[in-house]
Parts: structure tokens; C-alpha cells; sequence
């Protein structure tokens, strides 16, 4: 009785994994729901964080946190304006995820440990990667984080950073003391005010700020590297096929940057495609969409719309943006970088 | 009686009645010349900072830094991101019209002519709808603007209308449940009363904005936006509710017993004899938590939506007008201010009104 | 169907049974969709994470507490801070508001006039952008190294004010403010005419203890009373009133005095002439009137609307998170992105507040009882 139960179930479970196709083609429950929505939900802030979500005085939403969540509307819906920025906190991009606000949180969220497992998020490759530094006032003679015995460092409420900058000088037995701020605003505020002896975060974000005070040369940024930290995409646990898109959409741009296509020469290219990848890249000889369960051209659309990761990064923090902030670790592996592109096949 | 006591008494001249209330012995004489000196300060410092000093247009924002008084350049530039937020530049006129709609009906149902219930529930209905369309767009050939991108003083209004809209039902529910013969539904009434007013708006938000939609099902959970204004709604239905049971409270309860013995229906006995006077009754308070509502909007800010604070402080965020953060706050502090005060005033003339009308 | 309904008993039974029944189906689609929602989604549940440390400090606390505390520590911590700051506010509020109340019905004009400013600018501006406003104001002020310097001993500077302050442990307040309550309870006692004496010794005990506890209760080579000094980035020794505490604090006293004015002004108007002019015709001196007729009866009327202005403002100290005090709203704020804990950190959140403002209605109410003029309801 017991053995003919379960040949029958053993019969049934091959059934049913013989008759699931082979390639996986629907996009998985977050893509189902933003193609229902017509639109894709990403995070900005409760304010301006300089260089990667900023708001404009006319209140538009630019930088490079939102050119990304740009070119991953446009990957999944064919337009980069079927985007809702909704601005949530630090402290709330998390429950917001989770609760379904927010499908995605494109809001330079560093990979740790316990939001990996604890908060049921899942990474995506590194979009961006960056140290955490700490800026200081110049006029304070400062070189070293040691002679910053005693200060006040301003930090972002909620965020890797709090942690980042606690063991940094608990390890070198520094006392310093943190002052946390929800909101952008108010804790630059507080560091051009001179609340703060220091404003302990991520690099770029740290370098934008020095240019937007009302004097930079008023402020240094110490050569000090706190940590590394390489920042993800974030999606809700369980949703595979999703993670797979977004790792794909930042391998296409950064292919499309290793290939040399823009925005500008992206028709040129894909009339006449110099090999087959690229043919599959854009969406000529078909198959790269429907895998992700996406049109066979999104990834054209996307160069189409937003350019190649190049080009965003120099738009909006890079040489063509007010910030002018050198690429780094940001650089294509054959440029001494740390971002490669997967293999397209 | 106050005001027995500030009228001057039959023929006391002015001089007299500035003497007495000026000088009346050497000690009040002490007072009145110290304080006098100071609100004198106070007046001549404010007048010219804020006007006589001021720096007034764009093009000058380079003769802020040496001004000695205000610089309202810093409004000029930023004003539009302040009382617009996200919404979409080209389309701030409707935002602005939006308002002026809100505001148009909150001025129309301050005139006794419209208290009634149906008049009352078709003006909200007409100016509350006639709002949401024209910010939401997507009919008449207006451009969807989705409510992640309303912001500035529309969205403040917004808030507050819809608080009021959603909750002033609701309080009157629960006030009658509250007041209700059957115990367990008193019982849970007030429970649920109590636990409400007894919590800080601002976990009642942040439970809306954050917690709810893990414990609703996804066809439940509506925006971020809604939620929150729910969440406010509940608790402005808490404290008016309190304020509609003081007022059925002190209505006699012979009227009550008499439309009972008059054979009236409990729904008539509520909504023509008890829900009218009531309200009456209880104007003055029902203004005042009006206006605390209004004033307690800001809060949202907290949890990340762009309303009339939180583009005050983004306006002053950015490096070059960072240092005007008075000016900015200032202004904020005048648009509040100008609601507030009216609503108040409103209620105080209210108040006066119904001593007339009992004496 | 229709005779039960119309029998008003069977039919107030059948509401509140649907009714009740409704809730609790309700709550349970609640509990059972949140399970769900955390399962699938993987999100770790319970109250284990209490007892795991933070990584990371806050900058303002009364006891012990570093990034190596668990959450229990530093949920504790915040909920300190909101009571120490909610309590001085109230304090404080109460203080300017019986002052302005005051310059309101005072017959003087000027003063009329200074009180109505005060109360109509400070009560018609929302609380919160109050808060952030005297936070930019404080956090203009000069840096350390060129602080405002009060006489010496004192220094005012955007890292706050420093003042200088006796060496006494925390234990050592404890046991003073044991003591004080103490003196106060025993004065009210004894009552009537010792009630004086009394106060002359207690307070003679206090400042003998004060003496022995400055002079035991340190280490030896310490000074007497330490003095702020402006050591490398900071001021060390001394008491400092950071800003983030003293903006709140200002904040809630010019918005709560506003409030706590206008309670006071219609307490003292609300006591009928007839009764001041009967002690007048026994022949009470006026302050004898003001003494023990005109306040008692006034403070009879205030009670109720200061009982729910206290609880106001109380919970008004979440506004801190504004402006980086760590309160408790904040601490558990950070703590739910830390940790991720949201369910029960918010449950914890609203517990500590539904208690914070149950002690305060139980003391209001007591106090109310008292006062109560006996014979009458």
C-alpha cells in the first residue's frame, strides 16, 4: 500500500517536472506584478543624497541611483518613464521592500551579512563599488581618523555605515561620538553647521557633498579606507528569476560599455552587429529576452534610453556631471577596474 | 465675562482707561516700561530684518551675504520646489488650483448657510473630488501624475482634507458605538479609543507606512499614501469622537427619551434630535482639533512623504542657499501660520456666537 | 426571523456577537497573513534578537550603552531619553505657560500684549518644524574652538552648552533626589504652621548630604566641581546640554507653554466672581485671596485639559528622530532597519508608550481626586 503511494507520487512529481518547460519563461511574481502595474516602483529618498538621488529645484529626480532604476524600468516595460520613484527613508527602504511598496531598492545598500539572511533581501551582483571614508572640516588640521580622537561624526540613521564606523574605531580604540540623522537634509545641515567634526559614509556620496557646500575647500576627505563596500540591487528572497534580470541588465550595460555602443550609436550598431553576441545583445537574433521572460529587445531599448554604464556614470557623477568624481573600482576589469560584464551566449 | 472685565467701565475716558490699565500703581508702572521696551525691540528687530533689511529678488542672491535682514532671494528661487515638491514643473498649475479648490471649500463651509448635512456632504464631495482629478490627471486630457510625485503645500492640504473627510464619519461611529446600550460594542469602542489617543501619531503612522501591508493581503493594501492618511484618519476619529460624546452628553437626556416616547426611530432620534445639537454644541472643540490636525500633517514628513516641511528642508539642503535656513523656515511658519490662525480665529468668533445665541 | 428581530434584546445580542465575532476573525486573517508574508519572504521571528548586540552607538544616553550592547540595552536607553526629555518639557512648558498664562489676564496692557504674541506665534507654527527651526539656530552657533565663553566657567558653541558640574555620580542624584522627595513628603505631612520648620531642616539635611556625597564620592585627585575645558575637537569635564536634547526640549516648552498658557488663562477665568468677591467681604487681603481661593480653584479647572496636554507633549518627544535625538521612536526606528525585526520592535514601541501615558492619567487622576473639593462630585 505504502510502496504503490509512492511510486504513485514519485510518478506524479516527474510529471510535473516534465511538464514544467525548460526554459523559464514567465518573469517570476515581481516582474508579473510591475508589467499588471505598467510601471516599476524604485526607491529615491526622503531628500537629496547628492550624486546618486537628488531632487532638482523644478522637483525631478536624477543622479545615478535613478538612472539605474531608469534602465531596469525600460528593461522589464520598454520605457524609462514607466517608473514611480517613491522616497523612503534609510531606515524604511527595508520594510518597505518587504511590505510591497518599493519593488526594488536601488539606493547604494551595501551587501552584509545579516541583511543577506536575517531580512529576507537578495543581492544582486554589485552595481557600484565604493569605500566608506570619512570627510572632515579643513580647518581642523585632521590627517588621520586617530586624530579624530573625541569628535562627533555625522552619520546616516539606518545604514551599514553605523556599524561600518563602530568597529573601524572600536577596533583602533578611538572614542568618537555618532550623531544619526534620518533625512539627507538634515544631516548636511548639520556638517556644514559644524555640528560635526566628521561625516563618516560612502565615498562619492561623501565627495558630492564636499562639492555642493557652500565652500569645499572647507572640507577634506581623509585617504583612510573604513571598509569596502560593494553595493547591490535589492529584491525580496524567493524571487529568482527577477535577481536574474536585474544581474543581466547591469551585464548588458556594462557589455554594451566594453563594446563601445552609446545611446548615440546604438541603431548604428545593432543595422549592422559586429559579432553574435552583440547580435544577441541587441536583440537581433532572438532568445535573450525571452529567457528573462522579457521582449527580445529590451536591452536595446535600455542603451536606447539610458546609454551604457559609462555614460551613466560620467552623467551623473562622473566628468559630465557638477561632481567629477574619478571612476576607480567603477572601471571595466580592462581598465583596471573591478566591474565585468557575464558571458553572453 | 472676560470680556466684562477688558471693556472699559461706562464713562472711563481713554486716557483713564489707558491709565488704569497702564499705570495703575508704581509697581504695574515698572512693568509696563520694561515690558514696553522689550516688545518695542521685539517690533523694531523684526520689522527690519524681515523687511527693512531685506534682500528681496534672485538676481541680488549675491547681496544676501552682506545683508543685515532677511533674505528672501532664497524664496524667490525655491519657492516653486517648496510649495510644489516632486510635482511635475509643468504642471504646478494645477497643483496650485488644486489647493485653491480645498481651501475655497474649507472657506464655504464655514458659513452657516451650508451647515447641513447634505449641503456639507456635497460641497466636500465637489471640491474633494474636483482636487484628486485635477492632480491625478488621466482624464480630460490631463497627464497622469501619480500621488508618489503630489507634494508641497497640495499634498499638506490633501492630507488634511482627507484626514477630515474619512475621519469625521468615523468619529461619529464610534462615539455612538461608544455611548451604545450594548456593552461589547461600548467596550471594544472604547478601548479602541482610549489605545489611539493614548499612542504618538507618528507610530500610528509608521505602522501604516510600514507594518499593515504585512499583516493585508496584496488586494488590500493600497498605496503608501492612503494607508498613511487612514492611519490618520483612525486617529483624529479617536479624539473627535471623544469631543461628539461630550456633546451628546450634555444635551438633556429628556430630548432622548421624549423623541423615544414620540415614537422615533433610533436612526431619526440620531441624525435630526441628538447628532445636530451635538455638534453645536461642540463647535469650539471640534475647530480646535481641527486645527491641531492641520498643524499635525507635518509629521508625515517623518516618514518620507514630500509635504510642505519636507520640501522646506530639501530647499534648503543644497549648498548655496543652505545658510538661509530662517528665511525658509520662516516662510513654512507663514503659510501654517495663516491656516491656522484664521481656523483659530474662526473658532474663537464661533464660540463668541453661541454664548450670544444661549444668553 | 423578523419577530427576533424586532425583540431589541435577541437583536442587541446577535449584533455584538457578529460584531466580536467579525474582530476576531479580523485579527486572526491578520496574525495568519503576517505568517505567511514573514515565511515566504524569509524574515527571522521573535524576540532572540534582543539579546543580540547592535553595532552601533547612540550619541545621548543616561545609562551605559555602547555598539556592543544588545537591543534590550539600547531599546532601554532610548525609552529614557523620551521619558527624561518628555518629563523636563513638561516641566519646563508648564513653567513658561503659568508665566505666560499670567501676563494674559495680568490688567497690565503691555503684558496682555507680550502673552498674546507669545502664545498665538508658538501655538499656531506646527511642533516639528519648531523643532528643526532651533536646531539650525543652536547648530549656528560658533564651533568649539571659538565657543561663546559664559564668564569663564561656562561655554556656549554648536556642540552645545557647557556648564560646569559637581562630581557626583548618577547613584549619588539617585540618592538626593530620594531625599528631596523625601523633605517634600514629609512637609506635606506635617502641614500648617511646622510645615515651615520642616522645610528649614530637610533642606539643611539635603545640603549636608549634598556635602558628604561632593566630598566621599569621588576619586581623590578629582576636583570638587569639574570644568569644561577645550581639550582637541571637544570639551571635556563638566555637564553638556547637547543640542539635539536642548532644541527638543526649547521646542516643546515654547509649544507646550503656548498651550499650557491658554489652560492656565481659562482656569483663573473660569473662577466665578462670587466667590472672590465673598472673600473679599470676609476680609482676606488680596494675596491671601489669590493664595487660597483664586489658585486652588483654578488648578480644579486646569486639571483636566492639563492632564491631556501632558500626554501630548509626551508623545510630541518623537519628533526627536528629526533631528537625530535618540528617543525611543528613533531607537527603534534604527533598530528595525537593523535588525529587521519590524512586527515586534513596532509592538515594543507602542507597549512603551501605551504605558508612559497610562502612568501619566493614573498620577493626573490621583492628583485630580485629591483636589477634588470634598461633598461635591
Amino acid at each position: 500500500m505504502i510502496h504503490k503511494t509512492l511510486s504513485a507520487l514519485g510518478a506524479a512529481a516527474i510529471a510535473l517536472t516534465l511538464s514544467t518547460p525548460a526554459t523559464a519563461a514567465e518573469g517570476g511574481p515581481t516582474i508579473d506584478m510591475i508589467k499588471e502595474r505598467g510601471s516599476l516602483l524604485c526607491t529615491g529618498h526622503n531628500g537629496s543624497y547628492l550624486g546618486f538621488a537628488e531632487v532638482d529645484d523644478d522637483g525631478a529626480w536624477s543622479g545615478f541611483d535613478i538612472e539605474m532604476c531608469k534602465a531596469l524600468a525600460t528593461a522589464i516595460l520598454g520605457s524609462p518613464d514607466a517608473l514611480q520613484i517613491i522616497p523612503v527613508s534609510w531606515a524604511q527602504r527595508f520594510p518597505a521592500l518587504q511590505s510591497g511598496d518599493i519593488d526594488v531598492i536601488i539606493k547604494v545598500t551595501g551587501w552584509t551579512m545579516s541583511r543577506d539572511t536575517e531580512l529576507g533581501l537578495q543581492y544582486s551582483r554589485p552595481y557600484f563599488i565604493g569605500p566608506t571614508n570619512i570627510m572632515t572640516r579643513a580647518d581642523l588640521g585632521v590627517s588621520t581618523p586617530e586624530d579624530l580622537e573625541g569628535g562627533v561624526f555625522c552619520i546616516n540613521a539606518g545604514t551599514s555605515i553605523e556599524r561600518i564606523v563602530a568597529d573601524y574605531m572600536g577596533a583602533r580604540d578611538i572614542s568618537y561620538e555618532a550623531l544619526n540623522f534620518e533625512k539627507p537634509e538634515e544631516l548636511r545641515a548639520a556638517l556644514y553647521a559644524g555640528r560635526c567634526d566628521a561625516l563618516a559614509g560612502f565615498g562619492p556620496f561623501l565627495a558630492a557633498t564636499r562639492f555642493n557646500a557652500p565652500n569645499p575647500d572647507d572640507f577634506v576627505i581623509l585617504d583612510a579606507v573604513l571598509a569596502l563596500e560593494p553595493e547591490g540591487i535589492v529584491a525580496r528572497e524567493g524571487d529568482d528569476s527577477f535577481i536574474d534580470v536585474i544581474n543581466w541588465m547591469m551585464s548588458a550595460l556594462l557589455m554594451a560599455e566594453e563594446a563601445g555602443i552609446t545611446m548615440d550609436n546604438v541603431d548604428e550598431i545593432r543595422a549592422n552587429p559586429p559579432s553574435s553576441s552583440i547580435e544577441r545583445l541587441l536583440g537581433v537574433s532572438p532568445g535573450v529576452g525571452e529567457r528573462l521572460g522579457l521582449s527580445d529587445d529590451w536591452a536595446y531599448n535600455m542603451i536606447k534610453a539610458v546609454g551604457n554604464y559609462g555614460e551613466i556614470y560620467e552623467r551623473t557623477v562622473g566628468d559630465d556631471s557638477v561632481y567629477k568624481l574619478p571612476r576607480g573600482a567603477n572601471r571595466l576589469w580592462k581598465n583596471g577596474g573591478l566591474l565585468y560584464p557575464l558571458v553572453l551566449d | 465675562m472676560s470680556d466684562a472685565t477688558l471693556a472699559p467701565p461706562p464713562g472711563d475716558s481713554r486716557l483713564a482707561y489707558l491709565r488704569r490699565r497702564l499705570f495703575s500703581t508704581w509697581f504695574d508702572g515698572i512693568v509696563t516700561v520694561v515690558s514696553g521696551l522689550a516688545l518695542l525691540w521685539l517690533i523694531t528687530t523684526v520689522l527690519s530684518w524681515a523687511l527693512l533689511d531685506a534682500v528681496w529678488s534672485e538676481e541680488n542672491a549675491e547681496a544676501c551675504k552682506d545683508a543685515a535682514g532677511a533674505c528672501w532671494a532664497v524664496i524667490d528661487a525655491r519657492g516653486r520646489l517648496i510649495l510644489f515638491g516632486l510635482y511635475p514643473y509643468e504642471q504646478h498649475w494645477r497643483s496650485a488650483l488644486g489647493c485653491a479648490i480645498i481651501i475655497a471649500t474649507m472657506g464655504l463651509s464655514c458659513w452657516p448657510a451650508m451647515w447641513g448635512m447634505w449641503r456639507l456632504l456635497g460641497l466636500w464631495l465637489a471640491g474633494f473630488g474636483s482636487f484628486v482629478i485635477l492632480l491625478h490627471g488621466g482624464v480630460f486630457g490631463l497627464e497622469v501624475v501619480t500621488s508618489e510625485q503630489w507634494g508641497g503645500l497640495a499634498l499638506t492640504v490633501f492630507i488634511f482634507a482627507s484626514v477630515f473627510v474619512i475621519g469625521m464619519p468615523l468619529a461619529v461611529v464610534l462615539a455612538l458605538a461608544r455611548r451604545s446600550n450594548l456593552p461589547i460594542i461600548s467596550w471594544m469602542a472604547a478601548i479602541f479609543i482610549d489605545t489611539v489617543r493614548s499612542l504618538p501619531l507618528l507610530t500610528i503612522l509608521f505602522a501604516a507606512a510600514v507594518v499593515v501591508p504585512f499583516v493585508l493581503p496584496d488586494w488590500a493594501q493600497g498605496t503608501k499614501l492612503g494607508r498613511v492618511i487612514f492611519g490618520f484618519a483612525l486617529f483624529y476619529a479617536a479624539y473627535q469622537a471623544e469631543i461628539i460624546r461630550a456633546g451628546i452628553q450634555s444635551i438633556p437626556k429628556g430630548q432622548e427619551e421624549a423623541a423615544q416616547a414620540l415614537g422615533m426611530t433610533y436612526r431619526s432620534t440620531v441624525l435630526d434630535i441628538i447628532l445636530p445639537q451635538a455638534f453645536r454644541n461642540t463647535l469650539p472643540s471640534t475647530i480646535n482639533q481641527v486645527v491641531i490636525t492641520f498643524k499635525e500633517t507635518s509629521i508625515v514628513t517623518i516618514i518620507g512623504f514630500f509635504e510642505v516641511t519636507a520640501s522646506a528642508s530639501a530647499a534648503v539642503g543644497r549648498g548655496e542657499w543652505g545658510a538661509y535656513y530662517v528665511e525658509v523656515y520662516v516662510f513654512v511658519a507663514l503659510v501654517y501660520f495663516i491656516f491656522v490662525f484664521g481656523l483659530s480665529r474662526y473658532g474663537a468668533y464661533l464660540e463668541r456666537r453661541s454664548r450670544l445665541s444661549h444668553v | 426571523m423578523l419577530k427576533i428581530w424586532r425583540n431589541r434584546t435577541l437583536r442587541g445580542t446577535l449584533i455584538q456577537g457578529l460584531v466580536l465575532l467579525g474582530t476576531v476573525a479580523l485579527f486572526a486573517s491578520f496574525v495568519l497573513t503576517a505568517r505567511e508574508n514573514l515565511v515566504s519572504q524569509g524574515i527571522a521571528t521573535g524576540f532572540g534578537f534582543l539579546e543580540r548586540s547592535t553595532g552601533w552607538p547612540i550619541n545621548f544616553s543616561l545609562i551605559e550603552v555602547s555598539d556592543r550592547s544588545p537591543y534590550s540595552r539600547m531599546l532601554l536607553a532610548g525609552f529614557l531619553n523620551t521619558i527624561y526629555v518628555g518629563l523636563l518639557g513638561l516641566a519646563a512648558a508648564t513653567l513658561t505657560g503659568l508665566v505666560v498664562g499670567m501676563m494674559r489676564i495680568s490688567s497690565n496692557l503691555v503684558l496682555n500684549i507680550l502673552g498674546t504674541i507669545f502664545v498665538e506665534t508658538f501655538r499656531n507654527v506646527p511642533l516639528i518644524l519648531q523643532v528643526i527651526f532651533w536646531y539650525a539656530l543652536l547648530t549656528h552657533l560658533p564651533p568649539p574652538r571659538g565657543a561663546i565663553d559664559l564668564a569663564g566657567v561656562g561655554f556656549l558653541s554648536n556642540r552645545g552648552l557647557m556648564l560646569p558640574a559637581p562630581a557626583l555620580s548618577a547613584m549619588d542624584l539617585a540618592i538626593l533626589a530620594l531625599g528631596l522627595l523625601g523633605v517634600l513628603f514629609s512637609a506635606r505631612r506635617m502641614g500648617g504652621t511646622r510645615s515651615g520648620l520642616t522645610w528649614v531642616l530637610g533642606l539643611g539635611a539635603l545640603a549636608a548630604l549634598f556635602t558628604v556625597l561632593l566630598l566621599t564620592g569621588r576619586a581623590p585627585d578629582m576636583p570638587l566641581v569639574s570644568i569644561p575645558e577645550l581639550r582637541g575637537l571637544r570639551f571635556v569635564g563638566g555637564l553638556t546640554v547637547k543640542p539635539e536634547f536642548a532644541a527638543l526640549l526649547i521646542a516643546i516648552m515654547m509649544f507646550g507653554g503656548a498651550y499650557v498658557a491658554e489652560i492656565v488663562r481659562g482656569g483663573f477665568l473660569s473662577v466665578d466672581r462670587g466667590r472672590l468677591e465673598a472673600a473679599k467681604a470676609l476680609g482676606l487681603s488680596s494675596w491671601q485671596i489669590m493664595r487660597f481661593v483664586h489658585i486652588p480653584l483654578a488648578i480644579r479647572a486646569m486639571l483636566p485639559a492639563l492632564t491631556n496636554q501632558y500626554i501630548w507633549l509626551m508623545k510630541a518627544t518623537t519628533l526627536g528622530v528629526a533631528i537625530g535625538y535618540p528617543d525611543y521612536f528613533m531607537v527603534v526606528s534604527t533598530s528595525i532597519n537593523q535588525s529587521g525585526q519590524t512586527i515586534e520592535l513596532l509592538l515594543l514601541l507602542m507597549g512603551g508608550f501605551l504605558a508612559i501615558n497610562y502612568v501619566i492619567g493614573g498620577i493626573m487622576n490621583t492628583i485630580n481626586a485629591r483636589l477634588a473639593i470634598k461633598g461635591r462630585s
